[in-house]
């Protein structure tokens, strides 16, 4: 009988120098740091050396934080709906289905638009990602994944391949031929890998890069032809559940949104965590840029969606009510930015004026959560994902 | 292989991560930050400047709008 409750001997990479050696499990004040030998002997040295460090710097870190929070305060001299009161009311809002997708076996988890403003990708909890003209309800496409639980698809901007992520761990590319009878999967290239789930896949702005979220708590930015890493963005401390690149064509930042309640805007090139925003007290589901770039808003699983300015650096509006208890999944705003379209796990859709921060409208129709919503690129329709398994446009 | 306890009050991984936290903060302290009465502004304005051009806030007619399922003709 062998009772496991040694410590064994482990080999792996050290937590200081990173190179894979014998380890020396070591215990300081209950924390445990698993360090090589020689990493264990700098320490040591280092901290008789610099005893205070920890504290002053914890010091510092609280200094700047509260300066942070000072500087934010300052500017917040008026609420966005005060500066919006002279803008006209929105009148009664009459959207409703207009088409049906049916198809999917199972839980529709993720949809995107082609430019062409005709065509949408879907993926969903079986594996199978499918393609569909919404105009005529045709499928024009299909692939089945060999891992379920597909989260994320995008389509590309020439639209001519889609990309796709999920419990795999990895987000593959698939060319899309105009032969239907060709089978997808002999062309699939597998682009991104990650250490735990893929939430979120982008394109760039062209075919060539995509941008994926990971449940490993990371970012990164792969060319699409090489597989090869270009760009890796560290800095939330739990699962990334969502991003959205800055719309503008010279943007090069994208805000991403996780389960540590933080949503962070990062520079693609240099990888830097530019802003961060926590105000949220939940985990953020989706995450969206307003039209001009200059904002943001956010889907939370404390029930409210939040808008944040990034120039003044703060958040300006929350849409939230008593009547909604249940998380938001997703958001997307209309072609003027004045619509903030919300999906909730309640079944129902929120539309809520962006600027009064009132809500304008509720669309009912799924039978199961809401998913995922996007506003089409050329702003005519919404279509909406759900686990009821069907997909909604809604004009 | 036992494990030792080290009687001093600091570790290098967790100032290691204290000053990643400082550096961070650093630079988001840098940031130039504008008032919310000109963001905000301009936000609505941007609102008003393309209201037009957005077909789910200003409606389309059924003509137009592919998705909405045009009436049949009749033929007289």
């Amino acid at each position: 009988m062998c009772d496991q409750t040694f410590v064994a001997a482990t080999f792996g990479p050290c937590e200081s120098c990173g190179k894979a050696s014998p380890l020396m499990n070591i215990y300081i004040k209950t924390e445990a740091i698993n360090f090589c030998s020689f990493c264990v002997e700098l320490m040591t040295c280092q901290v008789l050396q610099g005893g205070e460090s920890v504290a002053s710097l914890k010091r510092e870190s609280d200094n700047l934080k509260k300066k942070l929070e000072e500087e934010r305060g300052k500017l917040n001299d008026i609420e966005l709906h005060q500066v919006a009161e002279k803008s006209e009311v929105l009148g009664a809002f009459a959207i409703k289905t207009r088409r049906l997708l049916k198809g999917h076996g199972n839980k529709v988890l993720c949809m995107d638009w082609c430019k062409d403003k005709r065509r949408l990708v879907s993926s969903s909890q079986d594996g199978k990602v499918i393609v569909w003209d919404a105009f005529t309800l045709n499928k024009e496409h299909g692939v089945t994944l060999p891992c379920t639980w597909v989260m994320a698809c995008a389509y590309a901007p020439s639209g001519c391949a889609v990309a796709c992520g999920g419990l795999d761990n990895k987000c593959s590319v698939f060319p899309l031929s105009l032969d239907k009878n060709e089978n997808l999967n002999a062309k699939k290239k597998s682009v991104a890998m990650h250490t735990n789930y893929v939430s979120g896949c982008t394109f760039t702005s062209s075919d060539m890069q995509i941008l994926t979220s990971s449940g490993d708590g990371t970012c990164a930015l792969w060319d699409v032809e090489s597989g090869q890493l270009l760009q890796s963005f560290h800095g939330h401390t739990a699962d990334v559940l969502s991003l959205d690149l800055a719309p503008s064509e010279t943007g090069n930042t994208f805000v991403s949104g996780g389960s540590d309640m933080k949503a962070n805007i990062w520079d693609m090139r240099s990888g830097q965590n530019i802003q961060s925003f926590e105000t949220h007290e939940s985990d953020i589901n989706c995450v969206k840029y307003y039209p001009s770039g200059d904002a943001f808003a956010s889907a939370s699983d404390d029930a409210t969606c939040r808008f944040f300015d990034l120039r003044a650096d703060r958040e300006v509006a929350i849409y939230q009510k008593d009547s909604i208890i249940f998380g938001a999944s997703s958001v997307d705003f209309s072609l003027s930015g004045r619509l903030l379209f919300a999906g909730y796990n309640d079944y129902t859709i929120n539309v809520w004026d962006v600027l009064k921060g009132t809500r304008v409208s509720v669309l009912f129709g799924h039978e199961n959560r809401v998913s995922r919503l996007r506003v089409s690129p050329d702003g005519t329709a919404l279509c909406s994902a759900s686990w009821d398994n069907t997909l909604r446009i809604w004009s | 292989m036992s494990g030792k306890t080290c009687s001093s009050s600091s570790s290098s991984s967790s100032v290691i991560h204290a000053q990643k936290l400082v550096d961070q903060l650093r630079v988001e302290a840098s940031m130039e930050r504008i008032k919310i009465s000109l963001t905000a502004a301009d936000l609505v304005r941007y609102c008003q400047d393309h209201r037009r051009s957005d077909p789910l806030l200003t409606g389309i007619a059924a003509s137009s709008n592919p998705f909405k399922d045009k009436k049949t003709c009749v033929l007289l």
